[in-house]
């Protein structure tokens, strides 16, 4: 059990190519930290440059007190599940997991026990004399968590390791990994494109775009007050709708104006605007926050439906006003359809409020 | 025809629309299935091509094994197995198998050491495309072109191996084809230089193959660079390497051109090996007779020693999950 930083890590394929740009990142001893991002982000080189795959262009990669730049994969004493689970094929799934094992020296009495222990644990005991090819997705999924665990590495890294499994097994890997980590007590690095499995499993998330790295916080802070547009609009499910908004005063207040309509704020985000003194602004909001009604509201902006989606429990919403397109989910019993005019509407004090310049949050 | 347009059909499905409706014969009368014979009419002139290229001389050779053949006026006699017992005691014949057995372990040996050695070394590294070209050279060169080249390397006088050879102190006043004792290592040098090449190159195409993400899985695990090589490397080119194996394991029992140009079997028949003397006994001696039941028992040899290899070194699991997609 390790801490892992990235001191100022940059990765530079050459040739104009950044991967990762200016990476400072602090990963405490036993921590689960998650890598959420779109595909290309960095986030799988971050990964890879820990695991000693990648080569760092500048910068420092330190496990504990000690930087490991230089040190081959096998020298970081760290285990990793790929995307594609990586099984060795000639090898039975005992071979399999005896394999870092044998690598390492342990004498064999003591393989066997730790392999079965493993295999037990992941409840793949029966498998041990198959190969991967007689596994289902399932089984190579557990088969290459097992071969991470047996050797009781100092850092986990995941790559993507359940995005080839179906729906509902993928919900209960979730839960298996979280209580597997949490039961090893081994710092975790977990890469995923997917923020359903960032939110669920991460004690914190590192949220990259473009390979620089957006916010690294706890999944509650990312959700509730993300560090800049970019964030907000990712991480969510339906995600946030932004609009473009300007500062005005109606009456001596002050105010949003959008499109034609203009709408009114608390006090404590027109304080909050107030300080920051800036006139463009984004302005998201969450479907869950927003309401559509056919019946006019009061406050409510004019709109048109532009989408109606049922989710289940719910149907999500997307009106246009203007040119912004804004969603919100309502009840099942919302009548309208496409084409249909409606009225929206939201509370100021659920509102997130970015820079139109730079996108970042406008500080609380 | 009328158009039925109730409320709940799309216009796009009335059968107006689509022209194929008012076809009245089903599509299998305007293409049908050729018949059987139209298929043996295609085949016909490549089996017949076959029939006259290898099946007749086959039958021819088996014909051979069993008559004195004759020649001009005088007629082929039917002689039984005396062609094939009289091989028993023939020590030449025997003394052939054994060079021949030897010859090929010890090429096979080096070629493929060498050959994979050379490919992994290729892979991946700057000059690859180059230096593959490079070595592609000596399999272009004509086996006899090769034998004649290295015949001059060899020579006493002014060849350059010999100089390097006696420099070293592996030769006495001889050269290396004059001396029995090490003209079977003269043609096996000329026999690893030209075909080494192919097992490099079919290497490096199972090398190109070699899943990535298992090497770096074998090296998280804790592997260096010679465990991934056994651990991932050699048991994925496996089934390349086979093949790569088969082929020059063939053609060492049949390929003699260089052998030809460089010794022709000398000296004092350190270098007849069975193809060698299966030729000299067929077109110089023309005993096409005996030269058959000679042929006939190589290629039953090279057959059964052929099927033995694939068994030995082919594990039925091991090809099983090669050939096994990853995925599933």
């Amino acid at each position: 059990m390790v801490a892992v930083s990235f001191k100022d890590v940059w990765k530079d394929y050459g040739s104009g190519a950044v991967a990762v740009k200016e990476l400072n990142m602090n990963i405490k001893d036993g921590e689960f930290v998650s890598l959420l991002g779109p595909s290309g982000c960095g986030k799988s080189t971050s990964l890879r440059m820990l695991a000693g795959l990648e080569h760092i262009s500048s910068g420092e990669i330190i496990f504990g007190d000690k930087v490991v730049n230089k040190l081959p994969p096998k020298d970081r004493d760290i285990a990793m599940v790929f995307e594609n689970y990586a099984l060795y094929p000639h090898k039975t799934i005992y071979e399999n997991l005896a394999n870092p094992l044998r690598q390492a020296k342990v004498p064999a009495d003591e393989i066997k026990r730790r392999v079965t222990e493993a295999a037990e644990l992941l409840e793949i005991e029966h498998l041990l004399e198959r190969r991967p090819q007689e596994l289902s997705g399932g089984q190579k999924q557990r088969t290459a968590i097992g071969r991470a665990i047996v050797r009781q590495p100092q850092v986990f890294l995941f790559d993507e390791p359940i995005a080839h499994l179906d729906a509902k097994l993928r919900a209960r890997m979730r839960s298996e990994l979280k209580h597997l980590q949490y039961k090893l007590g081994v710092t975790t690095v977990y890469v995923t494109h997917d923020q359903l499995e960032a939110l669920t499993m991460a004690d914190r998330i590192a949220v990259m775009n473009d390979g620089v790295l957006q916010q690294f916080d706890t999944p509650q802070q990312v959700y509730e007050n993300p560090a800049n547009s970019w964030v907000a609009t990712f991480v969510g499910e339906p995600g946030m709708s932004l609009m473009e908004m300007e500062m005005t005063s109606v009456e001596g207040d002050m105010a949003l104006a959008f499109g034609s309509e203009t709408i009114k704020l608390d006090q404590k985000s027109a304080a909050r605007l107030a300080a920051a003194g800036k006139i463009n602004l984004l302005v998201g909001v969450r479907p869950d926050k927003a309401s559509v009604s056919l019946e006019p509201l009061p406050n409510g902006i004019q709109c048109e439906i532009y989408s109606r989606q049922l989710l289940g429990a719910d149907v999500l919403v997307e009106v246009e006003i203007g040119k912004s397109r804004v969603r919100a989910k309502a009840d099942t019993s919302f009548g309208g359809n496409v084409g249909t005019p409606c009225h929206l509407n939201f509370l100021s004090e659920n509102l997130y409020f970015f820079d139109a310049e730079d996108g970042k949050v406008i500080p609380q | 025809m009328t158009v039925t347009t109730s409320s709940e059909t799309h216009p796009a499905l009335s059968d107006q629309d689509w022209g194929f409706s008012t076809i009245d014969r089903p599509p299998s009368a305007i293409n049908p299935p050729p018949s059987r014979m139209f298929y043996v009419y295609l085949a016909a002139p490549a089996i017949a091509l076959l029939a006259v290229i290898t099946i007749y001389p086959f039958l021819w050779l088996i014909y051979m094994s069993f008559h004195k053949v004759g020649f001009g006026s005088s007629s082929d006699i039917f002689v039984g197995f005396e062609n094939f017992s009289r091989l028993f005691t023939d020590t030449k014949y025997i003394e052939g198998w054994g060079l021949l057995l030897k010859y090929s372990a010890i090429c096979l040996s080096i070629q493929v050491v060498v050959g994979v050695a050379l490919a992994v070394v290729l892979n991946n590294s700057r000059y690859e495309k180059i230096l593959v070209t490079l070595f592609l050279m000596p399999m272009m060169v004509s086996p006899i072109v090769a034998g004649l080249l290295f015949f001059y390397l060899y020579n006493g006088t002014f060849g350059w191996y010999h100089w390097i050879f006696q420099s070293l102190g592996f030769l006495g006043e001889t050269s290396i084809l004059g001396s029995t004792k090490t003209a079977l290592y003269g043609i096996i040098i000329v026999d690893v230089w030209q075909w080494t090449p192919l097992i490099t190159l079919i290497t490096l195409a199972g090398l190109k193959r070699v899943p990535q993400d298992q090497l770096e899985a074998n090296m998280v695990d804790g592997a260096g660079s010679i465990s991934n090589f056994f651990n991932v490397s050699l048991p994925n080119i496996y089934p390349f390497l086979l093949i790569a194996i088969l082929l020059r394991f063939m053609d060492n029992f049949r390929f003699i051109d260089a052998i030809l140009a460089l010794t022709g079997g000398g000296p004092a028949n350190s270098t007849r090996l069975l193809p060698v003397y299966l030729f000299d006994v067929s077109f110089q001696f023309f005993k096409l007779g005996r030269g058959g039941a000679i042929a006939l028992t190589l290629l039953i040899v090279t057959i059964i020693l052929g099927l033995i290899l694939v068994r030995v070194l082919e594990d039925p699991t091991r090809k099983k999950a090669l050939s096994g997609d990853p995925d599933n």
